[in-house]
């Protein structure tokens, strides 16, 4: 294998790939990223057994071939390397080492053979379609942050998508929960997507789908294909198969609260730094902060008896009767992240309810909180 | 096999002869030599005796022997003594009856004589008070020879003397079911440790192979002090010196006896004996409730060492549950239970700060170790010429002082006394004056030890010096704090110890905050069996309090509504199966507790000065009095210790002054 290849191209394909690589391994070539070159075009594929990232970009290949080399060391050469400088590499067939020529540097990496290299079988993908990237980064934006990291509810370990009918239109639903929140998200369902079965995308191929979506061009669409066990999702020359999480996911929708009559409207940023200051106070880790509500009025209050109290008073939207409710301070802010628009809006029932909080300026998100009890 | 079924004939129901009813009984109650060396020893207490002399052979198989000093039988008791259900124990009242439930003696079933005589050869020779001569009864399987006179060779004027050879001869397939004779001796040891501890004024002597096992005097002086005595002599001086007294009463249910410290643990459970009405028991209740009382301070695999004795009018306990009344039903274990539990934690929060001296024993153990082993090479040496006491001494100092001062030569850890006006200066705020506020920090930076000066001139530090981790005079390596105090040195682990101080106000505040409970969208429905369902949901309330909200959600089922705020996103499912295995095990519900200490205890490690860190003398003070102020400052949450002290006469000890 002999090839030259620009160092700011080579640099983004290792830089979608070398994530999927797991830091510590036990199986030495999973620690590897596979090399391949052919034709016109290098391609780079990382995996962890579970999920596989690979990406093609075009290199001058004086002599194809196929090779493994160590993900880290190769990506930390390359990004060490001076931008716009040509990347010679070449496998010394006697050594079995990749040396990597630039300018005056040279480094030669141990290899591993590609043919022990193990990809991800290829099957069939009954269900697939065309999203824009803008819809998919969305879906994913708005629903992360509440993936449960409990391993004992494995199916709690991802987002949650489905096709759905909602009120007369086809959507594409994302949702994650950690069984105190949920965050749900919704967009228009591309053509092919309206029926997708319901697949859990485990939380790391979240992130790498999510990273590869940065680089995505604008208006240009991704392409996501499915089957029972798998997704494919093609951002660009960037592919990304994970195994699904084999787990159902609960029935979400009964425990969004729809008939909730208290409603409070808030500024979003007013409540956001607001429930950051006397956060501050609540030194546990269970971050309680009561909000009790008043006529126009919201008060918010920690009390803890060793760090102190704080309250604050916010200009609120509410005539209805009072109402006491205590959350965790973090999960509030999380909401509030979401927010895009001025006002956020609480759907409440009673202090021991569930609240629902949805966003004025995108309705195709809502989110549900569960309250704390003392 | 249907034929064998066939040719059996058909037998008409009749009562069994009394020997096999006896050989029945015995297995029930004499199931190994120490089983029968625990009736025969009882009996012998219920006699009144003084002393108790026990000589085995073979592990109690071959032969044994059971001397005691009580009122001995008169020649017309010997034969009834061995009638099955015969016993001086039980006295009817005035219209005949006998009350079952109101049993004062140890043994009352009358099963154990008749039992042990029809599975061995047994011979029983008594004297009774005052009488002129004594007598002798033999069994040998169940037959009885005598009574006929016989030479009296007792332990005093009057007593009974009973030798069992070859038991379970009669009960060959019993036989077969014996340990090693190891096992049988260790378990008849373990047996007559048990009743000595709970007789402490009686004298006990345990003989087997002709080499004298347990050799015990009546315990003298006050009730408490002779038993801690005792209990001294089976569980160790360790015990005696690191024991708490616990006393406390509640619905006429006593408890009284003693409690190590956390610091003194072991890593089984067999130092932990229980005691109901002076019987020893073996109740899973003591595990339970050892762990529920202890589980703040040791981890999950250690065991503290106790003995405790419960003290309960008999119609309030059953002991007529097992034949060898080694099980016990208490009519309200919930009572019992709340009360070891209260008079256990009570004694050892009154214990504070204590640590316990097994600690400092063992390091001054290990200095002395190596002393020695310096020494033995230095004389070796000698030979060469040297002048080796000299030698010897030397080494010697030089290595407590290495120990003590933490490795570094003596000459470099003196610092000069500081200057008058520091010492003006610290004589008016009344608050020890310490280097480092000084020019003289810089000459200290790169040192690991940093020396205190003595103000143990003032009056102030002699006020100080009353504190009992005395006052703070140097820190080492930034991790220790060393403090002078009246007789002695202290070394503090500044970690571990501000760690038990953050983790006990976490405590507190946990209490008057209470405990906010996270509401969960989907209510984690865990299955367990119907039982463990119910037991469980049967302290839903208790578990309420502690942030964990319960219901029941069909047979078997059970549906967590909310957890504990403090635990974050956590595994319901695992807590509750959990809680339902300590529910069975130990009918407490430890597993989320422990939780609790675990999340806090790394909340509290986080939150802690780290060994590193380096102190002023402040600091350092403040720190020592906040440690005398909190409970159980002096271990860790897994039972290390946070201090060590050193008593002068210790030191002296390590110098060769004593």
């Amino acid at each position: 294998m002999k090839l030259t290849i620009d160092r700011g191209a080579f640099m983004k394909a290792l830089s979608h790939v070398q994530n999927v690589v797991e830091r510590r391994n036990t199986i030495p070539i999973l620690s590897n990223v596979l090399i391949d070159a052919e034709g016109t075009s290098l391609r780079l594929t990382a995996t962890d057994l579970d999920m596989e990232a690979s990406d093609t970009t075009i290199a001058h290949i004086e002599k194809a071939g196929s090779i493994t080399a160590p993900a880290q060391t190769l990506f930390d050469v390359v990004r060490k390397l001076p931008d716009g400088s040509d990347i010679g590499l070449l496998l010394d067939t006697e050594t079995r080492r990749l040396t990597i020529t630039a300018g005056r540097s040279r480094f030669a990496l141990p290899t591993l053979p590609a043919d022990d290299f193990q990809t991800m079988s290829k099957e069939d993908a009954p269900n697939s379609f065309e999203i824009p990237a803008a819809d998919f980064r969305r879906l994913i934006d708005k629903t992360k942050f509440a993936i449960s990291t409990e391993e004992t509810r494995y199916y709690l370990n991802g987002v949650y998508m489905h096709g759905t009918e909602v009120g007369g239109s086809v959507k594409l639903r994302a949702v994650a929960t950690d069984g105190h929140r949920l965050a749900l998200a919704e967009a228009d369902a591309p053509k092919g997507a309206e029926t997708l079965p319901g697949i859990i995308i485990p939380r790391k191929a979240v992130a790498e789908i999510r990273r590869l979506l940065d680089d995505a061009a604008q208006d240009s669409d991704v392409s996501v294909a499915t089957s029972e066990s798998k997704i494919v999702v093609k951002v660009g020359d960037a592919v990304i198969t994970s195994k699904l999480i084999d787990g159902s996911f609960p029935d979400y929708t009964r425990v969004i609260p729809q008939s909730n009559a208290k409603i409070l409207v808030l500024k979003n940023s007013e409540f956001k730094s607001a429930v950051d200051r006397v956060a501050t106070v609540s030194a546990e880790r269970s971050r309680s902060v009561k909000l009790t509500l008043e006529n126009e009025k919201l008060i918010l209050q920690v009390s803890n008896a060793e760090t102190g109290q704080g309250v604050e008073e916010l200009e609120a939207q509410y005539n209805d009767d009072p109402l006491e409710i205590g959350f965790n301070a973090r999960y509030l802010l999380d909401v509030t992240q979401q927010i895009e628009g001025d006002d956020i809006r609480f759907e409440l029932n009673d202090g021991a309810s569930s609240a629902r909080v949805t966003d004025l300026a995108d309705q195709g998100a809502q989110y549900v909180l569960m309250p704390l009890r003392v | 096999m249907s034929e064998l079924i066939k040719d059996t004939p058909i037998s008409c129901i009749r009562r069994l002869p009394a020997d096999a009813v006896n050989r029945i009984a015995a297995g029930e109650v004499v199931e190994r030599p120490a089983a029968a060396a625990k009736e025969l020893i009882e009996n012998a207490l219920d006699a009144g005796a003084k002393h108790v002399r026990i000589l085995i052979e073979g592990g109690g198989l071959s032969r044994m022997v059971i001397e005691d000093d009580g009122k001995g039988m008169t020649v017309e008791e010997l034969p009834i003594a061995i009638e099955r259900h015969a016993t001086s124990k039980l006295q009817p009242d005035d219209e005949g009856h006998i009350d079952l439930l109101n049993i004062h003696t140890l043994g009352f079933r009358g099963e154990a004589l008749p039992s042990i005589g029809s599975v061995s050869r047994m011979t029983i020779t008594s004297r009774a008070k005052g009488a002129d001569e004594a007598n002798e009864l033999r069994i040998e399987g169940g037959v009885v020879e005598g009574p006929m006179p016989a030479a009296w060779t007792g332990l005093s004027e009057s007593g009974t003397r009973i030798e069992v050879r070859d038991l379970f001869y009669a009960t060959p397939a019993r036989l077969k079911f014996m340990k090693s004779e190891r096992a049988e001796t260790m378990a008849l040891t373990d047996t007559v440790k048990r009743l000595a501890m709970a007789n402490a004024d009686i004298g006990f002597v345990l003989e087997s192979n002709g080499r004298k096992v347990i050799n015990l005097a009546p315990e003298q002086g006050a009730f408490e002090e002779a038993r801690l005595k005792r209990l001294g002599a089976i569980m160790g001086k360790e015990f005696r010196e690191n024991a708490c007294e616990i006393d406390a009463e509640r619905d006429g249910v006593f408890v009284t006896g003693f409690a190590g410290l956390p610091t003194l643990n072991r890593g089984n459970a067999q130092h932990q004996y229980l005691f109901v009405n002076g019987r020893p028991v073996k109740d899973r209740l003591l595990t339970g409730v050892i762990r529920a009382a202890y589980q703040d301070f040791l981890a999950r695999d250690r065991h503290p060492m106790a003995a405790l004795f419960v003290d309960l009018h008999p119609e309030m306990v059953d002991v007529n549950v097992h034949p060898a009344k080694t099980e016990v039903r208490f009519r309200d274990a919930g009572n019992v239970r709340g009360l070891l539990i209260g008079s256990l934690r009570h004694t050892l929060a009154a214990a504070g700060h204590r640590a316990s001296t097994t600690v400092a024993g063992d390091a001054l153990g290990r200095v002395i170790t190596e002393t020695q082993a310096r020494q033995a090479e230095l004389h070796m040496e000698g030979s060469e010429g040297a002048g080796p006491s000299q030698a010897t001494a030397y080494q010697a100092g030089t290595s407590v002082l290495q120990s003590t001062m933490g490795r570094s030569s003596g000459s470099e850890t003196w610092r000069p006394p500081i200057n008058e006006t520091q010492r003006a200066g610290f004589q008016e705020s009344g608050v020890p004056h310490y280097e480092g506020q000084s020019g003289a920090f810089e000459a200290t930076a790169d040192m690991s030890a940093r020396i205190e000066p003595n103000e143990m001139e003032t009056p102030q530090a002699r006020e100080l010096s009353r504190f009992p981790l005395g006052v703070a005079r140097a820190q080492l390596h930034e991790t220790y704090i060393v403090s002078q105090t009246d007789d002695g040195i202290v070394i503090v682990d500044q970690h571990a110890a501000h760690e038990r101080l953050v983790y006990e106000r976490m405590k507190k505040q946990m209490k008057f905050d209470g405990v906010k409970r996270q509401a969960l969208l989907i209510p984690e429905i865990v299955e367990l069996s119907e039982d463990e369902a119910m037991r469980v949901l049967a302290r839903a309330e208790e578990l309420q309090e502690l942030g964990l909200e319960i219901e029941p959600f069909g047979v078997g089922c059970i549906a967590v509504r909310a957890t504990p705020a403090l635990f974050g996103e956590m595994d319901a499912q695992g807590l509750i199966k959990d809680l339902a295995d300590d529910l069975v095990e130990y009918d407490a519900g430890l597993a989320l507790k422990e939780h609790f200490e675990e999340v806090m205890g790394n909340m509290a490690c986080r939150g802690s000065v780290r060994a590193g860190r380096r102190l002023t003398g402040e600091e350092m003070n403040s720190l020592l009095r906040q440690m005398e102020d909190t409970p159980h400052s002096g271990q860790c949450n897994h039972g290390r210790p946070t201090y060590v002290e050193l008593k002068l006469a210790d030191i002296e000890r390590l110098f060769g002054r004593r």
